[in-house]
């Protein structure tokens, strides 16, 4: 019993986490119609960026969330404009978009090993103290808990732009309909650059905190966090944010209660239920009801 | 007919003279073209690229020495590395390999780091009949009576690694083990041999569990082996399996009597940097070097002085697989400086004729009649606390080279 409850509660907090890790490439899907398959490299860049801070200046992972918001929206918005437009304009944009962020995560991904070298890098698991917490009777590292914390405001963030902010009015209007959103006058591009630099934020908010949750960091970690986030959203609908925590949850619980029963063939969980959404309810959990909020 | 017989007796008397110094009926080359492929990115780049460097390290010894000796010319030779980055791919690999034996025309062939970048250069040197010097894949499938081209040089088969840790844990009287592995050949024949070894003894493993390889987060697997109250629990992954096992204990704060796992002896800085000293302290290893030090050598540098003119020259601390690379380059030095002739078999047979006699500082060289490498073995120790924050490393089995007694149950 005390495992069964273990597994729930960690699968839960485990389940936040790859929410947010799914974020940032699903609010990009859901305005651009392209997959960012450099997303997994932008978490890398984010747990990169919180390492040598934490190790040069001592920064705690908490104080590197506005930095890496800062710099992304920096980098984001000079990237945007010289890849999507020109891709947009394109006969294909969604085969193109592939290719070319293809591409860039080769590109991240190598740099970074040439600057840093291949080794895998970590942050103590007690920089936020060495206390565990207790839930309904079981301990987890403090750790988690900051986590699991960090990923709800995210989501808490992105629920109120979308629903309580002019920009997320447009930012919807734009996942509902391009075309439309800019025949009403919307300024598509421009939200859609602000929602690009928004997804690489996310995405590395959720390489920040990736330590405690997935052990380590290496250059070549972002292809598999690519895919995980890619059958997340999925699970949860493609180009609905809010959705992506289902996802997420659903992805968390499953692996984890693999892990307890089945380990051997706990990876393989999160693609059959892939297969299964796509077989049965292609447009995700929640997709229609949702996507057309 | 008397000029006939002078012409007949001047052709015989050649191929006489070619037939009785056969070695020097082959031009000498101007360098010795050695082929090795290096993982840059990718989960093997981590092991294979130290690897990597400790080979180019004896490239460049032997080179400022004007080169390695070969017995078949009688002279010094230069030797010319050809690499080429796999990125971690079989697929990669397995062409790369074909290119250098193909293109290239190599001399000679090292393998990449592990059995998996290892296992696609077997087959491709059997079938084109070149040598292949194993580094460090340990995959006892690899070492057939009827593949001569394959030769392993550093560690024993994985199979034969637990060998002293069961032994240590039947000594021990530990009666609940619990054993978690990465679903790879490497890993799984050491649970394997360990599960089969302990349960010959009379004690069966109270948790047997296989999670797949890219397994990052063991907090649920934890709490599952804890529930089956283990009094030993052992631990067979990769590096980065190590890693996330190790972070995820100290995070739980699950307590065991005693926890196995591998690399902490071979890639102890790394282990340290991410999981910090405490979470190692009375952990148990196998102790590979530079944690083992032999001095005493018959070829190349002893320990100490590897130590110290690799740093000199790559400016970075010694890990085993630096060790590993450079005693790659020193097999193939004493290859080339005993094989009478310069073809692939004698090289084979060079192999076998210095097996057993060759101590670097790896430890023994020894291989059985496959090429699979019998003579070092791998001890058991354990990390303690030393000092304030500080740590050092134990010995404890088996008896004959045991420095300290184990601490057992951890406190």
């Amino acid at each position: 019993m005390n495992l069964f409850a273990y597994t729930i509660i960690a699968g839960i907090m485990y389940g936040v986490f790859f929410g947010l890790v799914g974020l940032g490439l699903n609010i990009i899907f859901g305005v651009m119609r392209m997959i960012n398959l450099a997303h997994g490299d932008v978490i890398m860049l984010g747990s990169f960026l919180a390492y040598w801070l934490y190790e040069l200046l001592g920064f705690n992972p908490l104080l590197v969330v506005p930095v890496a918001v800062a710099v992304f929206f920096l980098v984001g918005f000079p990237l945007y404009y010289a890849l999507v437009p020109r891709l947009l304009r394109s006969k294909d944009p969604e085969m193109l978009s592939f290719i070319l962020f293809f591409g860039v995560s080769q590109v991240i991904e190598a740099v970074i090993i040439f600057a840093f070298g291949n080794n895998q890098r970590s942050i103590p698991f007690n920089v936020f103290g060495s206390a565990g917490f207790d839930i309904f009777g079981q301990r987890f590292p403090i750790a988690w808990l900051v986590t699991t914390l960090v990923a709800l405001a995210a989501f808490g963030f992105i629920y109120w732009y979308l629903q309580h902010t002019r920009m997320g009015y447009a930012t919807r209007a734009v996942m509902a309909n391009r075309d439309e959103a800019m025949i009403s006058g919307i300024d598509v591009n421009r939200i859609s650059a602000v929602v690009f630099c928004m997804g690489l934020a996310l995405a590395s908010i959720a390489g920040i905190f990736s330590f405690f949750i997935i052990g380590a960091s290496y250059p070549s970690m972002g292809p598999e966090l690519t895919t995980v986030s890619f059958a997340i959203i999925v699970l949860g609908s493609l180009g609905n944010p809010l959705g992506t925590i289902l996802g997420g949850l659903i992805y968390g619980v499953a692996i984890m209660f693999m892990q307890s029963y089945f380990s051997s063939w706990a990876n393989i969980l999160p693609y059959v239920l892939l297969i299964a959404v796509m077989l049965f309810k292609p447009e995700g959990l929640i997709g229609k009801a949702a996507r057309s909020a | 007919m008397s000029r006939l017989k002078a012409l007949f007796i001047v052709i015989a008397s050649a191929i006489l003279v070619f037939a009785a110094v056969p070695s020097f009926a082959k031009k000498a080359p101007k360098v010795i073209t050695i082929g090795t492929l290096y993982a840059s990115s990718g989960p093997f780049a981590t092991s294979s690229t130290p690897q990597y460097e400790g080979l180019k390290f004896w490239v460049s010894q032997v080179n400022k020495e004007g080169g390695v000796f070969v017995k078949a010319f009688n002279k010094k030779i230069p030797v010319k590395l050809v690499a080429y980055d796999d990125q971690s791919k079989t697929a990669t690999a397995g062409m790369l390999y074909n290119q250098l034996i193909t293109r290239d025309h190599v001399d000679m062939l090292a393998a990449d780091f592990g059995s998996v970048l290892t296992s696609v250069a077997v087959p491709l040197a059997k079938v084109h009949k070149v040598m292949l010097f194993d580094q460090t894949g340990t995959a006892a499938k690899f070492f057939t009576p009827d593949n001569p081209y394959v030769v392993l040089c550093s560690l024993p088969t994985s199979g034969k690694w637990p060998y002293a840790l069961a032994d240590f844990m039947i000594a021990k009287k530990i009666p609940r083990v619990a054993i978690l592995y990465a679903s790879n050949d490497f890993d799984q024949s050491q649970a394997v041999t360990l599960h089969d070894k302990l349960v010959k003894a009379g004690i069966k493993p109270v948790y047997y569990q296989a999670v797949p390889t890219s397994t990052s987060n063991y907090s649920v697997l934890i709490h599952s082996i804890q529930a089956t109250k283990p009094d030993a629990v052992i631990e067979f992954g990769f590096p980065n399996n190590d890693i996330a096992f190790l972070q995820g204990l100290q995070a739980s704060g699950v307590k065991f009597k005693m926890v196995f796992t591998i690399f902490p002896g071979q890639l102890f800085e790394l282990l340290e940097k991410n999981v910090g000293a405490k979470a190692l302290y009375y952990t148990y290893t196998y102790p590979t070097p530079p944690l083992l030090k032999y001095e005493k050598v018959d070829l190349g540098m002893g320990l100490s002085q590897f130590e110290q003119a690799f740093k000199k020259e790559t400016g970075k601390e010694v890990n085993f697989l630096n060790v590993a690379g450079y005693n790659t380059g020193l097999i193939m030095q004493k290859t080339l400086e005993t094989a009478p002739k310069f073809d692939q078999l004698a090289f084979r047979k060079a192999v076998t004729g210095f097996s057993g006699k060759l101590m670097t500082l790896d430890g023994k060289f020894e291989v059985d009649a496959n090429g699979a490498q019998v003579g070092e073995m791998l001890p058991v120790a354990q990390f303690v606390p030393k000092g304030v924050g500080g740590i050092e490393m134990h010995i404890v089995y088996p008896p004959n080279m045991k420095t300290a007694e184990a601490v057992y149950p951890a406190p």
